[in-house]
């Protein structure tokens, strides 16, 4: 069981001491329940760290939002940032340190295990309330907390808790620098892939049916990418809106981009857009599942990349974000490798 | 015009408004149907899990909190074809207006913010020059509303805005949930014909159904919601704060998404884009989607310069747009309070959070 | 649908001349209507050209409202319809639709004394008040012309500057002194300060790169020009032209309907987000 205050005197110290220059954590957000992301540079607001089942957001898309800065600003990171990782955020954080996108000494990792709960899904949350709205959540045990304005509602975590988080095979951020909560790796109340195995059960015809209304409902707010730590591409091969342009930008350059996909949400480009991005997350994605959360029309984006995870575990045994010295699906060759055409 | 609805009616109503003015109904032959104005009827409905406007189909049942999407798509859709073009090269291309099709839609249990979605769009679109693309589907739209009983969003703020509750701004019915009946009453003349069509699946409402239908407006409006606690200096201290760290700071968790945009029914900005279908001989539409004030590259020059680089500044667009500019151009709030952005922020960016400290802030 | 506010006219592009060649080039182009005639705009509009398939820009229309016969658009090559505009060749067949935004108020200007100063692409937006003041000549008083490009090859509108003489002083600069060059070597704001014109009854119009534009205005300040007495243009992302698309706002207002042209005076209590 975590105690908060033990978070919340660690960032107080690191920032007090000039350990960090920045704490990114969780608060209390103004709209609910929910926690919202906390970029904390004074020591003094430490106390509003909070830890809680509706602490989703994968806060390793910060530590690229703060290359990206800094890079834009022509800066060199003065210290590291602490950052409060769950076992998939943490993984993600690995990724990145696998393709260099930042240094091991420029982030600071606050891990917290998941201790076998995880985040609500407030899909699966609201129904179960009859319609009373939840002001907080805790964890206790092997249930969630809800207070409502009726009083507390008990509820067991797997009933609410998100597909993601009940088939995690890794809730415990192994690669750390401090970690709050007991490794209980294995207590996962679903196998891996239990949500793809009941879609894949239906026939060609009924899943495709399903997609098709999928892809058409999205609206291409790019929530979805946005969200991704792993989208940090300065130029997204999937759409006309992220091309970095400089001065240095030749007109020749501009003119002669290819764009793959148009604007318009239709089927056909969000196909495109949904299908090459899983395609890009192939081996990097560590399945925080921020992207399907996010999406304001519930398209199962998760289930693409689980559909890829499962590939690369079943071809390769790839386990993405595993260590950072280890291998990288699409950039590392090994003699074992199933199929011919390598060699 | 003011009627009583029993709730089993409300289909009955739907078929009334859909089918033959003569009473051939569905059967009706299709030459017939194509000379008659009847409405294509919208009822939201629960689909993978959010509430959308889809065609009625019989089972009607106005119990939705909001709709996931406003109903703004129903007159600026996200994506509309202005023209198709072909041109052989060195010639004149032959460019082909593609006009919306002339098609009442009646959009079944608009909530009141949405209902003063409304006329926001209609200045946009109206102001300076009129957007016949806009307007000709406007003039065959009729917003047939259902009052909020209490809010449908822990994120409604229509109080704080100049709406209410119970407002009949934009629409052309009200309907007010009663228990085991509608109380409905007609806002326009289209209303007017819209309920006349349903004859005697109406009832004149009872000295009961009157005192219901106050006490439930009266208990609607007092029910608490969120608050932005000055709505009329707003515009003053935004225009002082514009300069504010503020923006960077409540900005920066803002991943610059589309969701507070293309979810509001207020936002109209958009993109205009050639797409191209066969190069030689070249063909192909213009075409206008929704754009997005947070989009990196909204306001980016060909140059690569971008007067609004950072999140802050996108942030600030967008809530000056909504309780400043819009406010100094029609004197009124853009924002109706609905709270959908404020609900599906992925990173928990409140505009009620927001406007809040810009107006408290003294700097 | 009558009245469709983004259905384009069809105009033949009737000249082309390279007027700066190399990674900056600069094209001019003359387009007549294919069917009818063009609008009427005014000095300082600006219209949106289209070459089909490509997109849409918003361009500032270069040749004087006198001129009914064509349009005249000075285009840099910059993106990607302007890299478009520059494959076109004479009777190709592109859209234009306008007029949009305000103007220079020419009508107030007359019996007063008249500064242009331009840089790079910059002269094109200023190019109709020039020539207008130039074919009404005795409404005016003094026209002085303030113009410079990088270097001599950079100097667009070259032929049409040197006729100007004799109606006009024109003073042209290039950014670094160069072989065969003999007139003013260094910045634009340094030319206009080094020939330091009198500020009294006159109107100085500026439009350029904007860090130009920034050092023209403080040294116009500092020789004794007034803020009411200064205008310049501005631009932003347009994809409408009609105030609706909300991307070009300065402020409450669209640049597309509001501008392009602003008095100092008005432009400097706006946000500087253009």
């Amino acid at each position: 069981m975590i105690n908060i205050q033990d978070i919340r005197d660690t960032a107080r110290d690191m920032l007090a001491k000039g350990e960090a220059r920045m704490v990114i954590g969780y608060r209390r957000g103004t709209r609910g329940m929910l926690a919202e992301p906390a970029f904390i540079t004074d020591p003094a607001q430490a106390d509003d760290l909070v830890w809680d089942p509706t602490c989703f957001n994968n806060l390793s898309l910060y530590l690229v939002h703060d290359k990206k800065f800094l890079a834009h600003m022509r800066e060199n990171p003065k210290g590291p940032v602490a950052v409060v990782a769950k076992g998939c955020d943490a993984r993600s954080i690995v990724v990145l340190l696998q393709e260099h996108y930042f240094k091991r000494e420029d982030v600071y990792i606050l891990g917290v295990s998941c201790e076998g709960a995880g985040v609500v899904d407030e899909r699966k949350l609201a129904p179960l309330l009859n319609g009373e709205r939840p002001s907080a959540a805790a964890f206790d045990g092997d249930d969630f907390v809800f207070t409502t304005a009726a009083g507390e509602k008990r509820l067991a975590a797997r009933e609410v808790m998100a597909d993601r988080c009940l088939e995690c095979r890794a809730p415990y951020p192994k690669e750390h620098n401090l970690v709050f909560g007991e490794d209980k790796t294995g207590r996962q109340l679903e196998a891996p892939f239990a949500a793809l195995e009941r879609f894949e059960a239906q026939d060609a015809g009924q899943r495709w049916d399903a997609w098709s209304q999928h892809f058409d409902r999205c609206m291409r707010c790019f929530a979805c990418r946005s969200v991704c730590p792993m989208c940090y591409c300065d130029e997204c091969v999937v759409d006309s809106i992220t091309f970095p342009v400089t001065a240095g930008t030749t007109a020749e350059e501009k003119a002669t981009r290819i764009k793959w996909i148009e604007r318009s949400a239709t089927r056909s480009e969000n196909i495109t857009y949904l299908m090459t991005r899983a395609m890009h997350l192939a081996g990097r994605c560590t399945d925080c599942g921020e992207c399907e959360r996010a999406c304001p029309v519930n398209v199962p984006i998760r289930m693409l990349n689980n559909k890829m995870e499962r590939e690369a575990r079943e071809k390769f045994g790839f386990e993405p974000g595993a260590s950072i010295g280890g291998p990288s699906l699409v950039a590392t060759f090994l003699d074992s490798d199933p199929g011919q055409f390598i060699r | 015009m003011e009627k009583i609805l029993d709730k089993k009616q409300i289909d009955g109503w739907v078929a009334a408004l859909t089918e033959h003015p003569q009473g051939v109904g569905r059967g009706c032959n299709a030459a017939e149907a194509a000379t008659t104005t009847l409405w294509e009827v919208h009822t939201p409905a629960l689909d993978e899990g959010i509430w959308t406007y889809q065609p009625a189909n019989g089972t009607a049942r106005l119990d939705h909190p909001n709709t996931k999407q406003s109903p703004k798509e129903f007159a600026f859709p996200q994506r509309e074809i202005f023209f198709s073009f072909e041109q052989i090269k060195g010639e004149a291309p032959r460019l082909t207006q593609i006009v919306p099709k002339e098609q009442r839609h009646a959009v079944f249990g608009v909530r009141p913010c949405d209902g003063r979605g409304v006329p926001r769009m209609d200045k946009v679109f109206t102001d300076h020059i009129e957007d016949k693309y806009y307007t000709s589907r406007r003039k065959n739209i009729a917003y047939v509303g259902l009052a909020c009983n209490k809010p449908p969003s822990p994120n409604c703020f229509c109080l704080s805005v100049g709406g209410s509750p119970v407002s009949s701004d934009g629409l052309d019915v009200q309907m007010t949930d009663l228990g085991d009946r509608y109380f409905v009453k007609a806002i326009t003349e289209t209303g007017k014909a819209m309920m006349a069509a349903g004859g005697k699946l109406f009832a004149d409402p009872s000295a009961a159904d009157q005192k219901l239908l106050k006490k439930t407006h009266d208990d609607a409006v007092a029910y608490p919601q969120r608050k932005i606690n000055d709505p009329d200096g707003a515009p003053a201290k935004l225009r002082a704060n514009f300069d504010s760290p503020l923006w960077q700071e409540m900005a920066q968790a803002c991943i610059g998404c589309g969701i507070c945009t293309f979810l509001c029914p207020t936002c109209h900005c958009f993109d205009i884009n050639d797409e191209v279908h066969n190069k030689a001989p070249l063909s192909g539409q213009r075409v206008r989607t929704w754009d997005n004030c947070q989009f990196p590259d909204f306001t980016m020059h060909s140059s690569g310069h971008n007067p609004r680089e950072g999140t802050g500044a996108r942030l600030r667009q967008r809530v000056n747009h909504k309780f400043q500019y819009f406010h100094e151009n029609f004197g009124m709030h853009q924002c109706t309070g609905c709270g959908r952005c404020v609900s599906e922020c992925p990173v928990g960016i409140d505009i009620v959070t927001v406007v809040n400290k810009v107006t408290e802030h003294v700097g | 649908m009558s009245d469709n506010i983004y259905l384009p006219q069809l105009a033949r592009v009737a000249y082309i001349k390279e007027e700066v060649v190399g990674e900056r080039s600069i094209k001019t182009f003359r387009v007549e209507a294919v069917d009818g005639k063009l609008f009427d705009h005014e000095c300082g509009q600006c219209a949106m050209l289209s070459i089909f398939g490509r997109g849409e820009s918003m361009i500032s229309i270069a040749s004087s409202p006198l001129i009914k016969e064509y349009k005249q658009f000075s285009i840099m090559r910059v993106g990607k319809v302007s890299s478009a505009f520059h494959e076109l060749e004479v009777g190709d067949v592109i859209g234009i639709r306008g007029p949009y935004g305000n103007n220079f108020p020419v009508d107030d200007w007359r019996g007063k004394n008249l500064v242009f100063i331009g840089g790079g692409c910059g002269l094109a937006p200023i190019w109709p008040v020039i020539t207008t003041a130039v074919a009404q000549r005795n409404d005016f008083k003094n026209i002085t012309v303030f113009y410079g490009g990088r270097s001599p090859r950079d100097i667009m509108y070259r032929t049409e500057l040197e006729k100007l003489r004799g109606s006009a002083d024109v003073h042209l600069s290039v950014d670094k002194a160069e072989e065969g060059w003999d007139a003013f070597c260094g910045f634009v704001p340094a030319n206009v300060m080094d020939k330091a014109p009198n500020p009294g009854n006159a109107i100085a119009i500026t439009c350029g790169p904007p860090i130009m534009i920034k050092f023209v205005i403080q040294n116009l300040r500092e020789i004794g020009f007034k803020d009411e007495q200064i205008y310049t243009t501005i631009e932003n992302k347009m994809k409408c032209g009609l105030g609706k698309c909300g991307r070009c706002n300065v402020g409450k207002d669209y640049v597309c309907v509001k501008g392009p042209v602003y008095s100092w005076a008005e432009l400097k209590d706006l946000p500087a987000e253009y």
